[in-house]
This record gives C-alpha cells, structure tokens and sequence, in this order.
C-alpha cells in the first residue's frame, strides 16, 4: 500500500493540483527482450546529424516512467480534464514557456520566443516560435494560440481579448493588471490545435482524446487501463529527441516502485524512500529538492469564528519557538527535508524576496527560556505542574495529523513532547483523512499538521496571496471555496494591502518593499507555524540515460510526476555510449 | 423441483432488498457524486451552465422525488447502465466492471478453487491418519492462516521477485511488453505467469482454514456407526475413506465455500493493490477514496449479485449431495 511521503501529503493536503497521486517510476525494459539498448552506431551518428535536442546518443531502449499513476488508468489525454494522463502535459501539448520551480532563472522558451508587459501589467505581448507543426501535419499559428486563450472550455475569464497583430506576435488584453497570472498564462495554458477542438462532435470535456494532436516532442502510440507508450516526434520543433520511446505504466504502490527500481525495470520515479542512500548504491542517480512547507496549520482568527488558545497570538510565538525542528528533521523525516523560512520564501531559490528585518530561518533548536518570557508577558502564569495558563484556566491546544501519514504523526508527537517541555501543553492525536479535509475547510480545528504548495515560481507570492489573503478565506463553519487555501482564518489589513499592491506590479524594488511588509507582519502572527520543507525525492537510470536534472545543472524539476515537465525532461535525454 | 422454486423465491426477494440498499445508502452518505465532479473541474477553471446541465442531467436530477429517483435507478438497471464514473470520468460504470472483472474471477476465483480442493484433499487425508504424524501438520498450516495476505505477498516478492528474479513484481501481464490486453498465446503465457505468486498468496493464506475444518469433521465422522458397518463389511479402506466417511465430512465445507466464492469478487483488495494487479477490489478502493457513488454502487451490486449466484449454485449443489436438505426445505 501507499506509504506515507511527503510529496503525497502535501498534494492530499491540496487535495487536488495533480489529480494523480504522486510518486512515480521510471523504467527500463528488463523484460521486453528486443528492447536491448542501443549502443549501436549508426542510431547514435543519425542524431547527431539531426541535431537532437538532447544529451548522450539517440536510443531506443524503452525508457519507463511511474509518474505516480494507479492502476487502472483514466483512459485520457484530454488536457481538460483533472486525470489526464501525464505524459499529455509537455510531452505532447506544450505552453509557451517552461517555468522550472527548482531554479530561478528566466523561463524556457518553448512555443513562445519572447514576451512583454506593458507599464500597467493590462497587456500581454508575445512572440510566438515560427515553423512550429501539429504532430498531424497542420501549421501552428496565432490562431491556435487565441483559441487557447478564449475557447470556452476552460479559458480564464479575466482574458478580455485576445488578437494578433501578425503571424507571429499574439496580444492578451486584461481590464486589471495581471502580472501574477503569468504563470498561469505562459506556463500552464496548453496549446491547443483549434482545427481539432473547435468542430469537435461531443462534449470537450468527456472526450478521452486518445490520439492527441499536439506540438510537442512525443506522440502516443498506445494506451490501456496498466500502461501506456510515447515514441519521439520525429518533426518536433527542437529536433527528434534521441530517447524514441518511452513508457508509463501503472504501480499502485511505493514499495512495488522500490522494487522494480531496485532491480532495474523502471528508469525514472520521483517518491519517498526513507533510505535513498540504498538506492544510490544500487547504481541508481538520486536528486532530492526540497519544495514544499510543512506548517502546523493554526486556526487563527476568533473575529472569524476560531476556537482554542492558538487564536492568542503570544501562544502561536511560544510554540514556534519551543519547536525543536533539527529534532523533527532526524527523527521525524530521517534527515532529508529543508529548512523552514518564517517568510514562506523557498531558501536558496528565493533568497532575494527575504526582508533583511526578518529572520530567514525558523529557530532550528528550542528556545524555551524566549517562549516562556513571551507567555508571562501576555499575562500566562505557569501552574505547579509547569504549564502555562491564564486566569486557572491552562493551555490546552489539540494537534491533529492524518493517520498513517507516518512521519507526521512522528513529527506531532515530536511537537507534543518538546511543547511540554515549554510549559505549552499540545495533544496529539490522529484522524481520518476525511475528518483532517472537513476540520480544514471549515475552520474546525485548533493545531493541524498539514503542508502548503510551493510556488512554481521564484517569488512567494502566491502562498501570500492563497494562504495568507483575507480574500482567500471564510469564516469558520463555513467551506472555502476551491483554489482558496487559508484554511488559518488569517484576515490582516495590512497584509491584503500590500498582497494588492505587489499583484499590481513588476518592478522588483516595490515588490520586495511590499513583501518586507507581509513578512513582518507574518513572521509575527504566525498563523501557519513552519515547521520544515518536505523532501521531493527523484530516482532515475543513470545507467543507460545521460541528461537528467542535477545538482550542477538544474534546468527542470525533476521528479517524474511533476506536472509539465515531461517534455523538456525527456526530449533532454539521451542513451549513454 | 419444489426446493429449486423455493430456494429462487428466498433469493429474488434477497435480491430485490440488496438492491434497495445499494440505492438508498449512498443516498444518506453526504454530498453527492454531481457537486464532487464539478468541484473537481472547477479547479481547472470554470464550469459554463451548459456543462452544468449535462452533468446533472448524467447523474440523475436531485430535485426528483426519492421514489421517482428509486424507479428510474431500477430502469437504468434492467437497461444494464450503471451510470458514470466521477473518478475516471467519463468511463461508464459498466465498461469499468467490465473489464475488471474476468482478472478478480480468474486469478482469485481458480486460486480459491485451488485452495479448496488442497485444503479439503489433505484435511481429509490428515483426519484419516488422525493421531500418528500427520497431525503435527495442522498446526502448521493454521498458522500459515493468520498471516495476513499483503506480507505474505511481499515477502514472495521479496525472495521470488527482488532477490531472485524468477517472478514478476506487479502487474495482471507483462505491462512492459504489451500495450494491453490481445489475443495471442504470448499474452496467455504472459497471464498465466503473472498469475502464479498472487494465486499461491491466496492459497497460502486460505488453504488452513479448509484443511483444519475437514480435519476435524473427518474425525468426528470416523467415529459414526455407519463408518464401522463399511470396516465391517470389510470394504477396501479408500473406499470407506472417500465414498463413506468423506463425503459426509464435505458437508459443512460445501456451504461456507458458496460464502467464500462469494468473496472472490470483493475480497482479495490488499492482494491486488501488492501486485498492481487489475482487479474489482481496486475498483472499489479508489471509488471509496474518491466518494465516486456511481461506482461504489456498481461495484457493491456485482458482489451481492455474485455472492447470491455463488450461494444459489452451493444450495443445488448441496441438495444433491446431501437428500435430507432436499426434504427440511
């Protein structure tokens, strides 16, 4: 069965993002005997002459993919759809620029060339690739691109118009600046053939789609409920890939992925293995790029309804400092997450965003003495058992995580003992999934261990403005909507003020004037307390494949159920000589 | 002819409260499988009126009177339209089952098969040889019992799969050779071979419990007089062991193995979540997780259906077998 991983956590968290569970396998071909590898020559001479893409020689060892997919699959390739299958996203649809989350350089190119703001952020310009082809035959043109922005499937509605100027150059107008939808718009829209999509007979979104006609560098060549295959696209824009198939397949659990990694028969999965150090023995490449926070949610607000002695700021201040997070990192996540920031800013990736008034880091080890002066000061006193309370009435504050999610039922017995020792008495405890989901949504909780989403982008922002947006909220006993995540309660003017003001913006001076603002104000409040950053495990052939994502050369996220990512991943790849 | 037409009454009327049941539970569970699909679409963007329209109108309209709902669901059914999937929208019910199911029946329903005649050919065997050697075996097959099925699996895998590389680790076929189901005896071979390690997990872990219960009832069969009237007559040992005492002994085995082929179909779900093996338990696991009522629904009457066919089928056997059940009807 599914072991816990953090990965899974955090989109179980989000619940959605990737309707796919999240671990994934990458493979070879062990058993599908003619599938040898090929070091043959004459392939490797014919991708040099046809300038591939990719690193190493061309091959046409199957590479297999777990992209955290369970049997059976959803039989789709409809990019409308929340199943659809992965190798859809960047392998055969593209967008027109790949925004890598694990880096922060300039967005790649892919069927746009270039973009541009006007001053006001109400006007997108942008150039688009030329002698780009469908995969049947068809020219990609402005009017493909339009069609993406405007059909009415699944178009955003903040689009006022969309139009082109010439062949290659489309302009998006907005009645409001829109400069933080722009990933939304140049990373996640997927171009879409319009001759396609425009005269289909049925529904477009009950139609499975099992021949995609896209851009991109594969294909699909088959597909059934345990597996399905992509060969090379063989007039793809950037040139053949040198891999020319590839497969994903279906595995419904973690340790049937560890297996078939150990013994060779899948190449590339991104999943939680608590001792990866095994793995890299067995020739194995590993990456680990820790992406997503792991926070105690803290229902925060009583204006909104909140219940429980977290709603008093200097309770949230003395737990974050009474945590002992090196403690949870080994104990808890044996040692392979990141570094929590108080800003939400990713650590190493975000660096810029940080405001020098702050502190970068959540205190790693405790700091029980600072903790207990912040409760006297806010009036608590401690009782003859040590615990703090105020008016005979003690700290009593229940911390939830959901049963068999391992790690952070570890993590929340970790929180429970160290708190103790502050004086702060936390109980741990843990539910159902469904119970967690409910208690989340509708505000009815006190402590919960739960994850937020990282960015896809450089740049924080978004988790201010979903996590941290009186916007983003409801009062307690009442839903959130979808696309909503302050589950916290948080509502502070200041902070919607200043979410508004760097919505509004591209200049990076006022941006970063704005988020010294929202830092300040939520490194204080602490409505989410940071506890650590998830690890987000990649395993992959290093055997057979050259071209991977690395340390030293980042240039995608890369575990394989990362949405989006497949094609550059893939059409990077290359057999080994 | 009697006992077949009583036994068909007892059964429609079963059936026809099952199906009740599997309308109106779902029904008091909250929210409902419209709302859930357009959540989940309006995460992609939004959701026009005009599909608003159609997905109500798939899932059936709520604004109905129960009863109304209650009548078009026993309509639909005898149409054989289970409805519409919310978690592999849009995949009808039925084409799910559909292929689902000939995996579930053939792999667990052979290996219970399998189970079955081992467990009742040596519990026969060990009741005949009961206090010599033989008995020490008993023991040991129990234990093998109480091992729950997925570590059973796993450890399999391990030796079989990991660390010697003779079996497969998952799958219903070789998924890394065929682009799915076809006709060839490649693709046989192929299931066949897949098919070995899940089909000795069951056995494994069921054959104790049938070796153990015709055991004890061969022993305590043996003491009847009719078994020393057949030594009496000086009949030939193995005809008194499998003709006479046997086949009495079988009785109680019969009945519960109707139960248990009952549970081929939902039973197994651990074992095939190990294996990724294609099959109805994961059917209904991911339409739990997914509160996707259409196929929780489906798949919950093709097991009641399944469970009152295997039992129908053990009662004729059993009249046969045994007369006095033909006359205490």
């Amino acid at each position: 069965m599914i072991r816990t991983m953090g990965r899974k956590r955090v989109v179980a968290a989000a619940s959605m993002v990737a309707g796919l569970s999240l671990i994934v396998a990458g493979c070879s071909d062990s058993e599908g005997g003619d599938d040898e590898m090929s070091a043959d020559p004459t392939t490797s001479a014919d991708s040099t002459a046809g300038a591939a893409a990719g690193e190493g020689v061309a091959t046409d060892r199957e590479l297999v993919v777990w992209a955290g997919a369970q049997t059976p699959l959803n039989q789709t390739f409809n990019p409308f759809v929340p199943e659809v299958q992965h190798l859809a996203l960047g392998g055969v649809y593209e967008s027109l620029f790949y925004y890598n989350k694990a880096g922060s350089g300039e967005p790649l190119p892919l069927l746009g060339e270039s973009f541009e703001w006007n001053a006001d952020g109400t006007q997108l310009t942008i150039t688009i690739r030329e002698g780009v082809t469908w995969n049947d035959g068809e020219a990609f043109t402005t009017d493909d691109v339009i069609y993406a922005f405007t059909n009415d499937i699944a178009a955003p509605d903040y689009i006022a118009s969309a139009e082109a100027t010439d062949d290659t150059t489309v302009i998006l107008s907005f009645d409001e600046p829109q400069y933080t939808n722009e990933l939304s718009l140049l990373g996640l829209t997927w171009m879409i053939p319009e001759h396609v999509w425009a005269n289909l007979d049925e529904d477009p979104l009950s139609f499975p789609n099992i021949e995609p006609v896209g851009t991109g560098p594969y294909t699909i060549a088959s597909i059934s409920d345990a597996n399905y295959t992509g060969v090379a696209n063989p007039d793809y824009w950037g040139g053949e890939p040198n891999l020319t198939n590839v497969r994903y397949i279906g595995i419904d659990g973690n340790q049937s992925a560890e297996d078939l990694l150990r013994t060779g028969q899948i190449d590339w999965v991104g999943m939680f293995v608590p001792e990866p150090q095994g793995m890299e023995d067995a020739g194995l490449g590993y990456i680990n790029t820790p992406q997503d926070p792991t926070v105690l949610y803290t229902c925060s607000n009583a204006d909104l309804g909140c219940e429980g002695d977290q709603t008093d700021v200097a309770v949230r201040q003395a737990l974050n400092l009474a945590i002992d997070r090196s403690a949870i990192k080994d104990k808890a996540f044996v040692g392979l997450t990141g570094t929590a920031s108080p800003t939400f800013a990713l650590l190493g990736r975000d660096d810029q965003w940080i405001s020098p008034d702050v502190s970068a880091e959540s205190p790693q080890s405790p700091e029980i003495e600072e903790a207990q002066a912040i409760l006297e000061e806010a009036g608590y006193t401690a009782d003859a058992d040590g615990f703090y309370g105020k008016d005979g009435e003690a700290i009593e504050m229940s911390l939830t995580s959901v049963d068999g999610w391992t790690d952070y039922n570890n993590a929340a017995q970790l929180i429970q003992e160290q708190a103790a020792e502050a004086g702060i008495k936390v109980t741990a405890s843990t539910v159902s999934w469904n119970e967690f989901a409910d208690g989340r949504t509708n505000g009815d909780f006190e402590l919960i261990m739960g994850g937020v989403i990282g960015t896809s982008v450089p740049d924080p922002f978004q988790i201010y403005k979903d996590w941290f947006g009186g916007d983003a909220t409801t009062p307690a006993g009442t839903a959130l909507e979808p696309g909503d995540w302050n589950f916290s309660r948080y509502s502070n003017e200041t902070v919607d003020e200043q979410i508004q003001v760097a919505a509004s913006t591209i200049d990076e001076a006022t941006k970063i004037a704005a988020y010294a603002t929202i830092q300040e104000e939520i490194t204080r409040d602490l409505p989410y307390i940071p506890i650590v950053i998830n690890a987000t495990q990649t395993f992959y052939n290093q055997t057979d494949y050259t071209g991977w994502p690395t340390e030293d050369n980042l240039y995608a996220f890369p575990p394989a159920w990362a949405s989006g990512g497949a094609g550059v991943v893939l059409s990077n790849l290359g057999g080994t000589e | 002819m009697r006992y077949v037409g009583r036994r068909l009454v007892i059964y429609a009327v079963t059936l026809w409260a099952a199906i009740s049941l599997n309308f109106f539970l779902p029904r008091m569970l909250p929210g409902d499988p419209a709302s859930i699909l357009i959540a989940k679409m309006s995460r992609n963007g939004d959701v026009t009126e005009a599909q608003l329209e159609s997905i109500r109108r798939l899932f059936g309209n709520p604004e109905a009177s129960l009863w109304q709902q209650y009548l078009d669901y026993w309509e639909q059914l005898f149409s054989g339209d289970l409805g519409t999937s919310v978690s592999f929208y849009p995949t009808p019910v039925t084409e799910l089952i559909g292929s689902a199911l000939p995996w579930s029946i053939g792999l667990v329903g052979v290996a219970t098969i399998i189970s079955f005649t081992i467990g009742i050919g040596a519990g026969m065997f060990t009741g005949w040889k009961r206090g010599t050697w033989v008995d020490h075996v008993v023991p040991s097959t129990t234990l093998l019992q109480s091992l729950p099925y997925f570590w059973v699996a796993m450890v399999l895998i391990y030796f079989f799969s990991v660390q010697n590389q003779w079996f497969p680790i998952i799958g219903g076929y070789n998924v890394f050779m065929f682009n799915g189901p076809e006709w060839s005896w490649e693709f046989v071979g192929s299931v066949l071979y897949h098919a070995i390690l899940p089909a000795i997990t069951i056995v494994i872990s069921s054959v104790g419990g049938w070796l153990l219960g015709m055991r004890n009832m061969m022993v305590s069969t043996m003491g009847e007089d009719y078994v020393t009237t057949a030594e009496a007559k000086g009949l030939k040992k193995r005809r008194i062991m499998t003709t006479y005492a046997a086949r009495n002994a079988m009785l109680p085995s019969i009945a519960g193995f109707g139960v248990a082929l009952g549970f081929v179909v939902g039973g197994f779900v651990v074992m095939e979540t190990v294996f990724s093996y294609p099959g109805i338990g994961k059917l209904m696991i991911t339409a739990v997780r997914a509160n996707d009522y259409a196929l929780m629904q489906g798949v919950f009457l093709v097991i009641t259906l399944t469970v009152l066919v295997a039992m129908f089928i053990t009662d004729m056997i059993y009249g046969l077998i045994d007369p006095r059940a033909r006359q205490n009807v």
